[in-house]
C-alpha cells in the first residue's frame, strides 16, 4: 500500500470510519504478527500484541502523526513487544533496549513501498556475520553488550559489522527509493 | 578510531534500536547538534525500517502458521464498530449472508440438504461467543474451530477462492461416528477471514473438517479435506 493511501485512511481512522480501519488491518496484521512472533517467539503473546497494536491505532489514531504507516507501526509494535519481555521479566531489564523512537517514520519515506519478499532476498545477499547481527539486534531485544556476551564478539566488531551491514542493505534496496 | 568514528558506529547501533536507554539518550542528543551524524542515522533508519518489513508473515494459505488467528480480527473489529457506531454487517461473516441465500434457495427448489439446517443467528450472540474468554479453540494449520457451549464456529484465514461451480463444505463427525455428515457450505470472506456459525451442536461433536466440493454442496466429501481438526 503506498504511503498517501495509508495516510489517507489513517485521516479516515480519526474521522472514526471503522471500513478505512478494517483495510489497514488487512494490510498490516501480517507485518505486526510477524514482528511481533519474531521478538516474542510465542504465538499465543503475539496475537496479543497484534490486538493490542491495532486497538492502539483505533484508540489513539493521532499518535500517527504523518509519514510512513509501515514504518511507524512496526516500530510502534516491536516497542510493544519489548514493553512485555519488560513487564514479564521474561529478561533483565538491563539487557532490553531503548524503544525505536517512533515519530521518526514521519521522515522514514524512503524504502517504503519495499516488499517483505525483496527485503528477505536482499538479507539473505548479505554476509551471513552481518546479517546475524543485524537480525539478533532487530529481533533480539537485546542491548549490544548482551549480544557481545552471547555470541563472544568484541563490541567494536559488533558495531562494524552492523553498520557496514546496514549500509549494504540500505544500498541493495536503493532502487525502491521513493524519495 | 576517533571518538567520532565511535560514535557513527553507535548511531548505527541506535538506528538498530540496540542501545540501552542511557546510550541511547546520548546518541539522541548528539544526533541533534552533529549534522554528519544526523545524515548517517537518516541514511541508516530506512534500511532499519526494512528489517523489520522482513519480518511480515507469510501469506502462503497452504502453510498459514505464520499468520494470526482470523478471530483476532474479529475481537478487534468488534470492538471498533462498537465504538465507530456502525451498524454495518462486518465483512468477516458473508457466509451468513451466503446460508441465508442457500435457504432461499432450498424453500424455493425444495432441494434443501444443508442450508435448511441453517440457524441464522443474531450476528451479535456470535461475536459474543467468538470473544468470549471461555471459548474453546482448537488450531489447525488454516484458521481454528471454535466452540462455546453448544455453538460451534469455523474461522479460516486466506481462503482462496474455490474454483469455478464449487464451493467450500463443512463437514463433522458425531462422537462415536464412523463417517463424517455434511454442514454448511460457504464461500471466502473478504479481507481475508472467513467466519462461518456451524449449525450443529458442538457438543456432540469429536471432529470438524472442510473440502471444496460442488456448488450446492454434497452428502459425502468428494475431494481430500484441506483441513481436519478433532475437538
Amino acid at each position: 500500500m503506498a504511503v498517501e493511501d495509508a495516510g489517507r485512511l489513517m485521516e479516515r481512522v480519526r474521522a472514526r470510519d471503522a471500513d478505512a480501519f478494517e483495510v489497514l488491518y488487512d494490510e498490516y496484521h501480517r507485518l505486526v504478527y510477524g514482528l511481533a512472533i519474531r521478538v516474542l517467539s510465542d504465538p499465543l503473546v503475539a496475537e496479543d500484541v497484534t490486538q493490542a497494536v491495532f486497538l492502539k491505532v483505533w484508540s489513539s489514531p493521532t499518535l500517527f502523526r504523518g509519514g510512513n504507516f509501515a514504518a511507524w507501526i512496526a516500530r510502534v509494535t516491536r516497542n510493544r513487544a519489548y514493553d512485555l519481555l519488560r513487564s514479564r521479566a521474561i529478561r533483565d531489564e538491563r539487557e532490553i533496549p531503548e524503544s525505536l523512537p517512533a515519530e521518526d517514520a514521519i521522515e522514514d519515506t524512503a524504502l517504503a513501498n519495499v516488499t517483505a519478499e525483496r527485503v528477505r532476498g536482499a538479507l539473505a545477499q548479505l554476509p551471513p556475520e552481518q546479517r546475524e547481527l543485524i537480525e539478533l539486534g532487530f529481533f533480539g531485544g537485546v542491548t549490544q553488550e548482551e549480544i557481545a556476551r552471547q555470541t563472544g564478539l568484541p563490541l567494536g566488531t559488533i558495531k562494524t559489522r552492523i553498520r557496514t551491514g546496514l549500509r549494504r542493505l540500505r544500498s541493495a534496496l536503493e532502487g525502491a527509493v521513493t524519495v | 578510531m576517533t571518538p567520532h568514528d565511535e560514535m557513527l558506529d553507535n548511531i548505527a547501533m541506535y538506528a538498530l534500536g540496540s542501545l540501552s536507554p542511557g546510550e541511547a539518550a546520548e546518541v539522541a542528543a548528539h544526533i541533534e547538534t552533529c549534522k554528519e551524524c544526523r545524515a548517517e542515522y537518516q541514511f541508516m533508519r530506512p534500511a532499519v525500517t526494512a528489517v523489520a518489513y522482513s519480518a511480515e508473515a507469510c501469506a502462503d494459505a497452504s502453510t498459514g502458521a505464520a499468520a494470526p488467528s482470523p478471530l483476532i480480527k474479529a475481537r478487534v473489529m468488534q470492538r471498533v464498530r462498537a465504538e465507530a457506531g456502525q451498524q454495518r454487517v462486518p465483512h468477516v461473516w458473508p457466509a451468513y449472508l451466503f446460508a441465508a441465500a442457500c435457504l432461499a434457495i432450498a424453500l424455493i427448489t425444495g432441494l434443501a440438504q444443508i442450508a435448511l439446517n441453517a440457524r441464522l443467528i443474531s450476528q451479535g450472540q456470535t461475536i459474543a461467543d467468538l470473544a468470549a474468554p471461555d471459548a474453546r479453540r482448537f488450531a489447525f494449520s488454516g484458521g481454528e474451530v471454535l466452540t462455546r457451549g453448544d455453538h460451534l464456529y469455523l474461522a479460516m484465514r486466506d481462503l482462496p477462492a474455490p474454483p469455478p461451480g464449487h464451493v467450500y463444505q463443512a463437514w463433522t463427525l458425531a462422537k462415536g461416528a464412523k463417517t463424517v455428515a455434511p454442514s454448511t457450505t460457504f464461500l471466502p470472506g473478504s479481507g481475508g477471514a472467513t467466519v462461518v456459525r456451524l449449525p450443529e451442536t458442538a457438543t456432540t461433536l469429536a471432529a470438524v473438517a472442510v473440502s471444496v466440493e460442488p456448488t450446492g454442496g454434497s452428502k459425502q466429501p468428494t475431494t481430500k479435506p484441506i483441513a481436519l481438526v478433532r475437538i
